[in-house]
């Protein structure tokens, strides 16, 4: 097999992961070394679907001996299988970083009989890369639940960033669709790494040669859609993994149906990806914004809104917390408008000390007042104090839910197709063989009816 | 402090560098006045307004230099990276800049509600996003012993790719060719030199188009189908930049580059 069939097998077999960043860490080139780390991360190319590539993402290799049912690379699931050598995966990742196509490497492998020998194989690509090629570019690293610890640690003194897969959502399903993983084994890896990554930041501190113990901190990734939880229960989990492990990202993936199984859905299902991006959004108030997941879903409410983000929908439930003067609300309650970001926000924070902001001033400085303007007031005034109820709704419903594009049957036929992060419901009435156009004005309309009534 | 100044109309004619700008600045101080344009010399003299010539001179750039370090490294850094930008106009909204920064110290960056200082900022933005977009799309080649790239940026960014590139290849030797204003930064032994170049056309040899199917297909086996988003694509990556990324040609939508260019 040459080495570019193998490539795009285990590109191919590596995209369902969704992690592919490079950020978290800051390291300026060397002498004698090649490459270099930004703390931002790097995007070097979009690929059609949106998503970012930044590292050359692989699996050393994909002949599982497990038997996962989501997953593409399960054991019973006749495909062509594929095994780097160290010197390729080395030699690939040089030549590909010289020419400026990615910022490093993602490493991450299916089971080749044993956690252990996999864990070995893998460290022993990634020091050949670090030593020999003297490469000092960005390595993000999966570790292998069950593998021993001391392996864990050598993989955590190569790679930048580590990440141990949760997979799914509870234990139940774990049990259900994985049953060669188990909870406590993906979480015991979890916790070594907190430990010794917090360790060796406090030896960094003291010593500028300690050696770095993924400086970049770790990730996960889990599935949404396959089983059955609530947002509320993927938001506390994601939650308490930021507290207890000190994470860095907690990624989430549309579960993609790809193999057919009866305990799953049917291969037909769209990827819940309107309900993805409401994750993330909450992720990012987790993160940024000081929110916390009680204060976005409650057992009462226990899933989001499709048609309103997160933040919105927190507003419009706590109308006596507006509105937020913004000559003189401190930066936490700034946070909270809806459509002001952290960096519009500290904008007006640093902008006020020199001048009083009306409008006209925050829209010069760039902050975009097509929701915000109902919860706000300048020196006292309110911008849009009288809006009738109607207008405010239809300000404040998320366009993304109601998104259509045009699909080319043929070079002169074309036809408007639902975009694949609308709204389910939207979905739903265009297979059903209601115009695209039409379905997105109704479903809106419809959207902001209910939301007038609730306000 | 305040300084006064009328609104002229006349207008600056300068030698297009940076100095020549610094000496603008001066000379507005100097006849307390606000130039009503501020020309350098690739934009068209015609004019409704008398036009002065602007001599340079290395004194006068040089105490307008000191003056602005005392302003710090933020008033710096926007006048640094708008003066790259190729827009008409800029020069004008960088002087008006300046005079609020020397009235106001070095807070000044921070004084978003004024119009001078957001449109200035405005301006240093949108060259430091494009350099950073090329610090992402440019890609290499291999010719010879050297690393080649060929970009066509709107401004002037070679300077701001400088420092990331040395930093990511240390040990390496490369041109990148800007081919809208015809410039080069090359690297060389540790040395980097900007040159004026009328082209730059390497072709490819049999191992670099190795190494550049090798990555293209690894590029498509990573698109996800049913995940397909073509406008999230060129919200990421806009359309003009797709030129100088090799994984982009010949994909449905890409605008074709023009033959004469280049």
């Amino acid at each position: 097999m040459d080495l570019a069939e193998k490539l795009e097998i285990l590109a191919d077999s590596a995209k369902y992961d969704v992690a592919c960043t490079s950020s978290g860490v800051d390291r300026p080139g060397r002498r004698g070394q090649l490459g270099s780390c930004s703390a931002p991360g790097i995007c070097h190319a979009f690929t059609p679907d949106g998503r970012c590539v930044s590292l050359l993402k692989v699996l050393y290799s994909n002949a599982c001996s497990y038997d996962c049912s989501y997953c593409v690379n399960r054991r019973s699931n006749p495909r062509p299988r594929a095994t780097f050598t160290p010197r390729e995966l080395a030699e690939l990742t040089i030549g590909f970083y010289r020419r400026n196509y990615i910022e490093g490497l993602f490493l991450s492998s299916a089971v080749l009989g044993s956690p252990d020998a996999t864990m070995e194989r893998m460290i022993e690509a990634l020091r050949i890369l670090r030593q020999e090629y003297r490469f000092n570019g960005y390595i993000h690293a999966k570790a292998i639940p069950g593998a021993d610890p001391l392996l864990i640690e050598r993989l955590g003194l190569l790679a930048d960033r580590l990440s141990v897969n949760i997979e799914l959502p509870s234990e139940t399903s774990l049990n259900r669709l994985a049953p060669d993983k188990a909870k406590a084994a993906i979480l015991r890896p979890m916790r070594q790494i907190a430990r010794q990554s917090a360790a060796s930041r406090r030896e960094l501190a003291v010593y500028r040669h300690a050696s770095a113990f993924a400086p970049a901190g770790q990730s996960t990734q889990m599935i949404i859609g396959a089983t059955p939880e609530s947002d509320l229960h993927i938001l506390r989990l994601t939650e308490s993994l930021y507290q207890k492990y000190a994470l860095k990202r907690v990624f989430y993936s549309a579960y993609l149906p790809v193999v057919p199984d009866p305990r799953l859905h049917a291969l037909t299902t769209p990827p819940p990806l309107l309900r993805e991006h409401r994750l993330y959004q909450a992720d990012w108030l987790l993160r940024y914004y000081d929110f916390s997941a009680a204060e976005l879903l409650s057992d009462e409410q226990p899933n989001f809104d499709p048609y309103l983000d997160p933040k919105c929908n927190w507003a419009l439930r706590h109308p006596e917390f507006f509105p937020v003067e913004v000559n003189a609300a401190p930066l936490a309650a700034l946070l909270r408008v809806p459509g002001v970001g952290p960096k519009s926000a500290r904008r007006i924070v640093a902008a006020r000390r020199s001048q009083r902001l009306g409008m006209a001033e925050l829209k010069r400085i760039g902050v975009v007042l097509k929701r915000a303007q109902y919860f706000i007031t300048c020196s006292g005034r309110a911008p849009a104090l009288r809006a009738p109820r109607q207008e405010v709704a239809a300000a404040l419903v998320d366009p993304r839910a109601f998104g259509v594009g045009v699909q080319q049957l043929s070079l002169d036929d074309f036809r408007a197709v639902p975009l694949p992060d609308a709204a389910p419901q939207l979905q739903r009435l265009a297979a059903a063989g209601v115009d695209a156009r039409t379905a997105a004005r109704e479903t809106r309309q419809e959207a902001i009816e209910c939301l007038t009534r609730r306000m | 402090m305040s300084y006064p100044a009328h609104v002229s109309n006349v207008s600056y004619c300068y030698d297009g560098s940076f100095r020549g700008f610094l000496c603008c600045i001066y000379e507005s101080y100097a006849r307390r006045e606000l130039p009503a344009a501020v020309q350098p010399p690739e934009e068209g003299q015609v004019s409704l307004f008398g036009c002065r010539e602007i001599p340079t001179s290395a004194d006068r750039a040089r105490r307008v230099a000191a003056g602005l370090r005392r302003l710090g490294g933020g008033v710096q850094g926007c006048l640094t990276s708008g003066f790259l930008a190729d827009e008409p106009g800029k020069d004008l909204t960088l002087l008006r800049f300046a005079r609020v920064c020397f009235e106001n110290g070095p807070a000044t960056v921070q004084m978003l509600g004024r119009a001078e200082v957001a449109e200035a900022l405005a301006l240093a933005r949108r060259v430091d996003n494009e350099s950073s977009k090329y610090i992402e799309f440019l890609r290499f080649e291999q010719r010879g012993e050297m690393l080649g790239a060929i970009i066509h940026p709107r401004h002037r960014i070679l300077p701001l790719l400088r420092g990331h590139f040395c930093s990511r290849l240390p040990d390496e030797d490369f041109m990148i060719f800007d081919a809208t204003h015809r410039m080069a930064l090359l690297r060389r032994d540790r040395q980097v030199h900007y040159l004026r170049m009328q082209r730059y056309d390497p072709a490819p040899d049999a191992e670099e188009e190795d190494w550049q199917a090798l990555w293209k297909r690894f590029f498509h086996a990573l698109t996800i189908e049913e995940r397909r988003n073509e406008a999230c694509q060129r919200t990421h990556a806009p359309r003009r930049y797709w030129r100088d990324m090799c994984e982009m040609q010949g994909q449905k939508s890409a605008t074709q580059p023009p033959q004469d260019v280049i």
